[in-house]
Protein backbone atom coordinates (compact mmCIF):
# COMPACT_ATOMS: atom_id res chain seq x y z
CA UNK A 1 0.00 0.00 0.00
CA UNK A 2 1.46 3.31 -1.09
CA UNK A 3 0.02 6.14 1.02
CA UNK A 4 0.40 9.78 -0.06
CA UNK A 5 -1.31 11.37 2.89
CA UNK A 6 -3.60 10.80 5.83
CA UNK A 7 -6.23 13.41 6.62
CA UNK A 8 -8.41 13.67 9.71
CA UNK A 9 -11.37 15.98 10.15
CA UNK A 10 -13.36 16.68 13.27
CA UNK A 11 -16.37 18.81 13.96
CA UNK A 12 -17.74 19.95 17.31
CA UNK A 13 -21.24 21.36 17.04
CA UNK A 14 -21.97 23.79 19.88
CA UNK A 15 -25.28 25.15 18.61
CA UNK A 16 -27.80 24.00 16.01
CA UNK A 17 -31.04 25.63 14.97
CA UNK A 18 -30.14 28.55 17.20
CA UNK A 19 -30.17 26.41 20.33
CA UNK A 20 -27.26 25.09 22.39
CA UNK A 21 -26.08 21.52 21.88
CA UNK A 22 -24.79 20.27 25.24
CA UNK A 23 -22.49 18.51 25.33
CA UNK A 24 -21.17 19.55 21.94
CA UNK A 25 -21.95 17.00 19.22
CA UNK A 26 -18.81 15.38 17.79
CA UNK A 27 -18.21 13.93 14.34
CA UNK A 28 -14.88 12.79 12.88
CA UNK A 29 -13.47 11.37 9.67
CA UNK A 30 -10.14 9.71 8.86
CA UNK A 31 -9.01 9.53 5.24
CA UNK A 32 -6.14 7.74 3.53
CA UNK A 33 -5.12 8.74 0.02
CA UNK A 34 -3.40 5.78 -1.64
CA UNK A 35 -2.26 4.66 -5.07
CA UNK A 36 -4.95 2.59 -6.79
CA UNK A 37 -3.50 -0.95 -6.42
CA UNK A 38 -4.85 -1.82 -9.89
CA UNK A 39 -3.73 1.35 -11.69
CA UNK A 40 -2.34 0.77 -15.18
CA UNK A 41 -3.25 -2.93 -15.27
CA UNK A 42 -6.26 -2.71 -17.59
CA UNK A 43 -9.36 -4.70 -16.60
CA UNK A 44 -8.33 -6.99 -13.75
CA UNK A 45 -10.75 -9.90 -13.50
CA UNK A 46 -9.73 -11.15 -10.07
CA UNK A 47 -9.33 -8.36 -7.52
CA UNK A 48 -8.56 -10.64 -4.58
CA UNK A 49 -4.79 -10.18 -4.67
CA UNK A 50 -5.06 -6.38 -4.38
CA UNK A 51 -7.74 -6.72 -1.72
CA UNK A 52 -5.56 -9.06 0.35
CA UNK A 53 -2.59 -6.73 0.01
CA UNK A 54 -4.45 -3.58 0.99
CA UNK A 55 -7.91 -3.80 2.59
CA UNK A 56 -6.97 -5.11 6.02
CA UNK A 57 -4.01 -2.74 6.35
CA UNK A 58 -6.28 0.20 5.47
CA UNK A 59 -8.85 -0.80 8.08
CA UNK A 60 -6.10 -1.20 10.66
CA UNK A 61 -4.62 2.20 9.78
CA UNK A 62 -7.81 4.26 9.72
CA UNK A 63 -9.62 2.76 12.72
CA UNK A 64 -7.46 4.29 15.48
CA UNK A 65 -7.21 7.55 13.54
CA UNK A 66 -10.97 8.09 13.39
CA UNK A 67 -11.54 6.99 16.98
CA UNK A 68 -8.79 9.29 18.24
CA UNK A 69 -10.11 12.21 16.16
CA UNK A 70 -13.59 11.66 17.59
CA UNK A 71 -12.33 11.62 21.18
CA UNK A 72 -15.49 9.91 22.43
CA UNK A 73 -17.24 6.53 22.12
CA UNK A 74 -18.52 5.85 18.61
CA UNK A 75 -22.32 5.62 18.34
CA UNK A 76 -22.76 5.90 14.57
CA UNK A 77 -20.40 5.11 11.72
CA UNK A 78 -19.89 4.93 7.98
CA UNK A 79 -17.24 4.60 5.25
CA UNK A 80 -16.31 5.88 1.81
CA UNK A 81 -14.27 5.01 -1.27
CA UNK A 82 -13.66 7.68 -3.88
CA UNK A 83 -11.80 6.42 -6.93
CA UNK A 84 -9.71 8.69 -9.14
CA UNK A 85 -10.98 9.03 -12.67
CA UNK A 86 -8.66 6.46 -14.24
CA UNK A 87 -9.93 3.69 -11.95
CA UNK A 88 -13.12 1.66 -11.65
CA UNK A 89 -15.67 2.22 -8.91
CA UNK A 90 -15.25 -1.52 -8.35
CA UNK A 91 -11.69 -0.83 -7.19
CA UNK A 92 -12.96 1.36 -4.37
CA UNK A 93 -15.70 -1.10 -3.52
CA UNK A 94 -13.11 -3.88 -3.40
CA UNK A 95 -11.15 -2.06 -0.71
CA UNK A 96 -14.08 -1.26 1.60
CA UNK A 97 -16.71 -3.95 0.98
CA UNK A 98 -14.94 -6.90 2.58
CA UNK A 99 -14.88 -7.92 6.22
CA UNK A 100 -11.09 -7.62 6.03
CA UNK A 101 -11.54 -3.84 5.96
CA UNK A 102 -14.56 -3.23 8.15
CA UNK A 103 -13.94 -5.72 10.94
CA UNK A 104 -11.09 -3.67 12.41
CA UNK A 105 -13.48 -0.75 12.93
CA UNK A 106 -16.42 -2.89 14.07
CA UNK A 107 -14.28 -4.63 16.68
CA UNK A 108 -12.69 -1.41 18.00
CA UNK A 109 -16.07 0.34 18.25
CA UNK A 110 -17.86 -2.73 19.72
CA UNK A 111 -20.16 -2.49 16.72
CA UNK A 112 -22.29 -5.13 15.04
CA UNK A 113 -24.02 -3.54 12.04
CA UNK A 114 -22.76 -3.19 8.50
CA UNK A 115 -21.09 0.12 7.72
CA UNK A 116 -23.15 2.39 5.46
CA UNK A 117 -21.04 3.52 2.52
CA UNK A 118 -20.60 5.90 -0.37
CA UNK A 119 -18.61 4.96 -3.46
CA UNK A 120 -17.97 7.12 -6.47
CA UNK A 121 -15.44 8.02 -9.14
CA UNK A 122 -14.51 11.67 -9.17
CA UNK A 123 -11.74 14.22 -9.68
CA UNK A 124 -9.63 15.72 -6.90
CA UNK A 125 -11.55 18.12 -4.70
CA UNK A 126 -14.85 16.35 -5.18
CA UNK A 127 -17.41 16.80 -2.43
CA UNK A 128 -18.83 13.60 -1.00
CA UNK A 129 -21.11 12.79 1.90
CA UNK A 130 -20.52 9.80 4.16
CA UNK A 131 -23.73 8.28 5.53
CA UNK A 132 -23.68 7.05 9.10
CA UNK A 133 -26.01 4.78 11.07
CA UNK A 134 -26.05 3.41 14.61
CA UNK A 135 -23.29 0.88 15.31
CA UNK A 136 -25.53 -1.84 16.76
CA UNK A 137 -28.99 -1.14 15.36
CA UNK A 138 -29.29 0.44 11.93
CA UNK A 139 -32.98 1.21 12.54
CA UNK A 140 -32.30 3.76 15.28
CA UNK A 141 -33.61 6.83 13.52
CA UNK A 142 -31.94 9.44 15.73
CA UNK A 143 -28.54 8.30 14.47
CA UNK A 144 -29.20 8.50 10.70
CA UNK A 145 -26.84 11.30 9.63
CA UNK A 146 -24.23 12.29 7.06
CA UNK A 147 -21.02 14.25 7.07
CA UNK A 148 -19.49 16.10 4.15
CA UNK A 149 -15.87 15.71 3.10
CA UNK A 150 -13.69 17.45 0.54
CA UNK A 151 -9.96 16.94 0.11
CA UNK A 152 -8.70 19.70 -2.17
CA UNK A 153 -6.02 17.67 -3.99
CA UNK A 154 -7.32 14.10 -3.85
CA UNK A 155 -7.93 11.68 -5.38
CA UNK A 156 -5.52 12.06 -8.29
CA UNK A 157 -6.57 10.09 -11.38
CA UNK A 158 -4.58 7.03 -10.29
CA UNK A 159 -5.43 7.21 -6.60
CA UNK A 160 -8.20 6.02 -4.30
CA UNK A 161 -9.41 7.91 -1.25
CA UNK A 162 -10.65 5.65 1.55
CA UNK A 163 -12.42 7.07 4.61
CA UNK A 164 -14.01 6.06 7.89
CA UNK A 165 -16.51 8.34 9.64
CA UNK A 166 -17.70 8.36 13.25
CA UNK A 167 -20.28 10.23 15.27
CA UNK A 168 -20.45 10.28 19.06
CA UNK A 169 -24.22 10.82 19.12
CA UNK A 170 -27.30 11.17 16.99
CA UNK A 171 -28.12 14.30 15.04
CA UNK A 172 -27.91 17.57 16.96
CA UNK A 173 -31.46 18.51 18.07
CA UNK A 174 -32.78 15.16 16.82
CA UNK A 175 -36.49 14.99 17.59
CA UNK A 176 -38.12 12.55 15.18
CA UNK A 177 -40.39 9.83 16.53
CA UNK A 178 -38.66 6.42 16.46
CA UNK A 179 -39.42 3.89 13.75
CA UNK A 180 -41.42 1.78 16.23
CA UNK A 181 -44.08 4.48 16.45
CA UNK A 182 -44.98 3.80 12.82
CA UNK A 183 -45.07 0.01 13.04
CA UNK B 1 -26.23 45.55 17.77
CA UNK B 2 -27.96 47.26 20.66
CA UNK B 3 -26.25 48.35 23.85
CA UNK B 4 -28.10 45.58 25.67
CA UNK B 5 -26.61 43.09 23.21
CA UNK B 6 -23.14 44.42 23.90
CA UNK B 7 -23.57 44.14 27.65
CA UNK B 8 -24.73 40.55 27.38
CA UNK B 9 -21.41 39.63 25.76
CA UNK B 10 -19.30 40.94 28.62
CA UNK B 11 -17.37 38.00 30.04
CA UNK B 12 -14.37 37.31 32.21
CA UNK B 13 -11.70 35.39 30.34
CA UNK B 14 -10.26 32.31 32.04
CA UNK B 15 -6.52 32.13 32.60
CA UNK B 16 -4.68 30.70 29.59
CA UNK B 17 -3.81 27.05 30.13
CA UNK B 18 -6.54 26.66 32.70
CA UNK B 19 -9.77 27.08 30.89
CA UNK B 20 -12.66 25.15 32.38
CA UNK B 21 -15.79 25.65 30.36
CA UNK B 22 -14.22 27.67 27.59
CA UNK B 23 -16.41 25.87 25.06
CA UNK B 24 -19.43 27.13 27.00
CA UNK B 25 -17.96 30.61 26.84
CA UNK B 26 -17.38 30.21 23.10
CA UNK B 27 -21.00 29.12 22.67
CA UNK B 28 -22.14 32.19 24.57
CA UNK B 29 -20.06 34.35 22.25
CA UNK B 30 -21.84 32.85 19.23
CA UNK B 31 -19.59 29.95 18.18
CA UNK B 32 -21.69 27.40 16.28
CA UNK B 33 -19.04 24.83 15.39
CA UNK B 34 -15.34 24.11 15.72
CA UNK B 35 -13.79 22.18 12.84
CA UNK B 36 -10.30 20.72 12.79
CA UNK B 37 -8.44 19.24 9.83
CA UNK B 38 -5.07 17.50 9.93
CA UNK B 39 -3.04 16.38 6.96
CA UNK B 40 -0.09 14.04 7.42
CA UNK B 41 1.97 14.07 4.24
CA UNK B 42 3.97 10.91 3.63
CA UNK B 43 4.79 11.34 -0.04
CA UNK B 44 4.69 14.09 -2.65
CA UNK B 45 5.50 13.86 -6.31
CA UNK B 46 7.42 10.63 -6.88
CA UNK B 47 9.25 10.57 -3.59
CA UNK B 48 8.47 9.60 -0.01
CA UNK B 49 9.36 12.09 2.71
CA UNK B 50 12.15 11.03 5.05
CA UNK B 51 10.09 12.52 7.87
CA UNK B 52 6.37 13.02 7.42
CA UNK B 53 4.99 16.52 7.93
CA UNK B 54 1.62 17.18 9.53
CA UNK B 55 -0.33 20.35 8.94
CA UNK B 56 -3.47 21.29 10.80
CA UNK B 57 -6.09 23.99 10.73
CA UNK B 58 -8.67 24.73 13.39
CA UNK B 59 -11.70 26.80 12.44
CA UNK B 60 -14.35 28.42 14.61
CA UNK B 61 -17.65 29.29 12.98
CA UNK B 62 -19.03 32.27 14.84
CA UNK B 63 -22.02 34.54 14.51
CA UNK B 64 -20.94 37.90 13.06
CA UNK B 65 -21.48 40.22 16.04
CA UNK B 66 -21.60 43.25 13.71
CA UNK B 67 -24.03 41.89 11.14
CA UNK B 68 -26.37 44.66 10.04
CA UNK B 69 -24.36 47.38 11.79
CA UNK B 70 -23.34 50.63 10.09
CA UNK B 71 -19.79 51.11 8.83
CA UNK B 72 -19.01 53.66 11.54
CA UNK B 73 -19.56 51.02 14.25
CA UNK B 74 -16.65 50.72 16.69
CA UNK B 75 -15.42 47.14 16.31
CA UNK B 76 -13.18 47.16 19.39
CA UNK B 77 -15.62 46.11 22.15
CA UNK B 78 -16.66 42.82 20.53
CA UNK B 79 -13.16 42.18 19.18
CA UNK B 80 -11.63 42.46 22.63
CA UNK B 81 -14.10 39.96 24.10
CA UNK B 82 -14.32 37.45 21.26
CA UNK B 83 -10.88 37.27 19.62
CA UNK B 84 -8.95 36.07 22.72
CA UNK B 85 -11.41 33.22 23.25
CA UNK B 86 -11.09 32.17 19.60
CA UNK B 87 -7.28 32.27 19.88
CA UNK B 88 -7.47 29.97 22.90
CA UNK B 89 -9.93 27.38 21.58
CA UNK B 90 -8.23 27.20 18.18
CA UNK B 91 -4.65 26.91 19.44
CA UNK B 92 -5.73 24.34 22.04
CA UNK B 93 -6.93 22.16 19.19
CA UNK B 94 -3.82 22.72 17.08
CA UNK B 95 -1.47 21.76 19.90
CA UNK B 96 -3.63 18.73 20.74
CA UNK B 97 -3.56 17.28 17.22
CA UNK B 98 0.07 18.22 16.46
CA UNK B 99 1.60 16.92 19.68
CA UNK B 100 2.30 20.18 21.51
CA UNK B 101 3.82 23.57 20.74
CA UNK B 102 7.28 22.02 20.58
CA UNK B 103 6.29 20.13 17.44
CA UNK B 104 5.00 23.23 15.65
CA UNK B 105 7.39 25.01 13.27
CA UNK B 106 5.08 27.17 11.14
CA UNK B 107 1.81 29.01 11.65
CA UNK B 108 -0.80 31.20 9.96
CA UNK B 109 -4.36 32.49 10.24
CA UNK B 110 -7.41 33.31 8.18
CA UNK B 111 -10.88 34.81 8.44
CA UNK B 112 -13.75 34.46 5.97
CA UNK B 113 -16.82 36.62 6.50
CA UNK B 114 -20.26 35.64 5.22
CA UNK B 115 -21.90 37.63 2.45
CA UNK B 116 -23.84 39.98 4.74
CA UNK B 117 -20.69 41.15 6.52
CA UNK B 118 -17.88 43.59 5.84
CA UNK B 119 -14.32 42.53 5.07
CA UNK B 120 -13.45 44.69 8.06
CA UNK B 121 -15.43 42.32 10.29
CA UNK B 122 -13.18 39.42 9.27
CA UNK B 123 -10.12 41.61 9.75
CA UNK B 124 -11.25 42.66 13.22
CA UNK B 125 -11.20 39.11 14.56
CA UNK B 126 -7.70 38.18 13.33
CA UNK B 127 -5.67 41.36 12.73
CA UNK B 128 -5.47 42.76 16.25
CA UNK B 129 -3.32 41.74 19.22
CA UNK B 130 -6.43 40.25 20.82
CA UNK B 131 -6.09 37.34 18.37
CA UNK B 132 -2.59 37.49 16.89
CA UNK B 133 -0.61 38.04 20.06
CA UNK B 134 -2.39 35.20 21.79
CA UNK B 135 -1.98 32.75 18.92
CA UNK B 136 1.72 33.62 18.82
CA UNK B 137 2.05 33.18 22.58
CA UNK B 138 0.10 29.91 22.75
CA UNK B 139 2.09 28.41 19.85
CA UNK B 140 5.39 29.71 21.28
CA UNK B 141 6.31 31.78 18.23
CA UNK B 142 7.82 35.18 17.63
CA UNK B 143 7.06 35.89 13.96
CA UNK B 144 4.25 38.06 12.73
CA UNK B 145 1.44 35.76 11.56
CA UNK B 146 0.81 35.53 7.83
CA UNK B 147 -2.82 35.44 6.83
CA UNK B 148 -5.61 35.36 4.28
CA UNK B 149 -9.02 36.97 4.49
CA UNK B 150 -12.04 36.68 2.26
CA UNK B 151 -15.80 37.02 1.97
CA UNK B 152 -17.51 33.93 0.62
CA UNK B 153 -20.47 31.60 0.32
CA UNK B 154 -20.78 28.60 2.66
CA UNK B 155 -18.45 25.76 1.69
CA UNK B 156 -15.87 28.02 0.08
CA UNK B 157 -12.33 26.76 -0.14
CA UNK B 158 -10.17 28.53 2.46
CA UNK B 159 -6.42 28.60 1.81
CA UNK B 160 -4.48 29.44 4.97
CA UNK B 161 -0.87 30.50 4.42
CA UNK B 162 1.82 29.65 6.95
CA UNK B 163 5.44 30.52 7.51
CA UNK B 164 8.08 29.77 10.13
CA UNK B 165 6.94 30.76 13.61
CA UNK B 166 10.27 32.24 14.70
CA UNK B 167 12.02 33.01 11.39
CA UNK B 168 9.41 34.22 8.92
CA UNK B 169 11.81 34.47 5.98
CA UNK B 170 12.71 30.76 6.12
CA UNK B 171 11.71 29.86 2.58
CA UNK B 172 11.31 26.11 3.17
CA UNK B 173 8.41 26.79 5.52
CA UNK B 174 6.26 28.86 3.16
CA UNK B 175 3.23 26.61 2.77
CA UNK B 176 -0.55 26.55 2.72
CA UNK B 177 -3.29 24.31 4.08
CA UNK B 178 -6.65 24.28 2.35
CA UNK B 179 -9.91 23.50 4.10
CA UNK B 180 -13.59 24.08 3.71
CA UNK B 181 -16.54 23.86 6.06
CA UNK B 182 -19.56 22.56 4.18
CA UNK B 183 -22.19 24.88 5.65
CA UNK B 184 -20.16 27.92 6.72
CA UNK B 185 -19.98 30.83 6.75
CA UNK B 186 -23.71 31.59 6.72
CA UNK B 187 -24.31 35.15 5.49
CA UNK B 188 -24.25 36.35 9.11
CA UNK B 189 -21.26 34.27 10.26
CA UNK B 190 -17.46 34.50 10.21
CA UNK B 191 -15.04 31.56 9.93
CA UNK B 192 -11.88 32.22 11.93
CA UNK B 193 -8.93 29.86 11.35
CA UNK B 194 -5.58 29.23 13.01
CA UNK B 195 -3.19 26.85 11.26
CA UNK B 196 0.13 25.22 12.03
CA UNK B 197 2.62 22.78 10.55
CA UNK B 198 5.24 20.47 12.05
CA UNK B 199 7.75 21.10 9.28
CA UNK B 200 8.54 22.49 5.85
CA UNK B 201 6.97 21.81 2.47
CA UNK B 202 7.52 18.32 1.08
CA UNK B 203 10.94 18.16 -0.63
CA UNK B 204 11.93 21.84 -0.13
CA UNK B 205 14.74 22.68 -2.53
CA UNK B 206 14.43 26.25 -3.76
CA UNK B 207 17.27 27.67 -1.72
CA UNK B 208 17.02 30.52 0.72
CA UNK B 209 18.04 34.14 1.06
CA UNK B 210 21.50 33.01 2.07
CA UNK B 211 21.99 31.07 -1.17
CA UNK B 212 20.35 33.49 -3.65
CA UNK B 213 22.52 35.57 -5.94
CA UNK B 214 21.38 39.19 -6.36
CA UNK B 215 18.35 39.16 -8.68
CA UNK B 216 17.07 42.31 -10.41
CA UNK B 217 15.18 43.10 -13.60
CA UNK B 218 18.50 42.72 -15.44
CA UNK B 219 17.97 38.96 -15.16
CA UNK B 220 15.60 39.28 -18.12
CA UNK B 221 18.54 40.22 -20.33
CA UNK B 222 20.07 36.81 -19.67
CA UNK B 223 16.81 35.02 -20.42
CA UNK B 224 15.52 36.93 -23.42
CA UNK B 225 17.00 35.74 -26.76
Amino acid sequence: MNIRKIVTLSEEILTEGGRPVEPAARVAIAVAVIDNPWAGQGFVEDLSQGIDATASDLGKLLTPKVIEALGAPVEAYGKAAIVGIEGEIEHGSALIHTLKFGDHYRKAASATTLLPAVEKRAPAGTVFDIPMKHITDATIRSHHQSVEVRIADAPHAGEILIALAASAQGRPQERLAPLTTEQ
Amino acid sequence: MSEAGLTSLAVDLPEPGNAPGIEDLARTLGVRKINVVTEEILRDGHGALATSVTRAAAAAIIRNPWSGSVVSTDLAPHTERIAPVLAKILTDRLTAVLGGTGEIEAFGKSAVVGLNGEMEHAAALIHTPYFGNLVREFLDGTSILCFSDDRAEPGASIAVPMWHKTAASTRSHYQTITLNVSDAPHPDEIVVVAAASTGPRPHPRIGDRTTDRPVTAEILEEILP
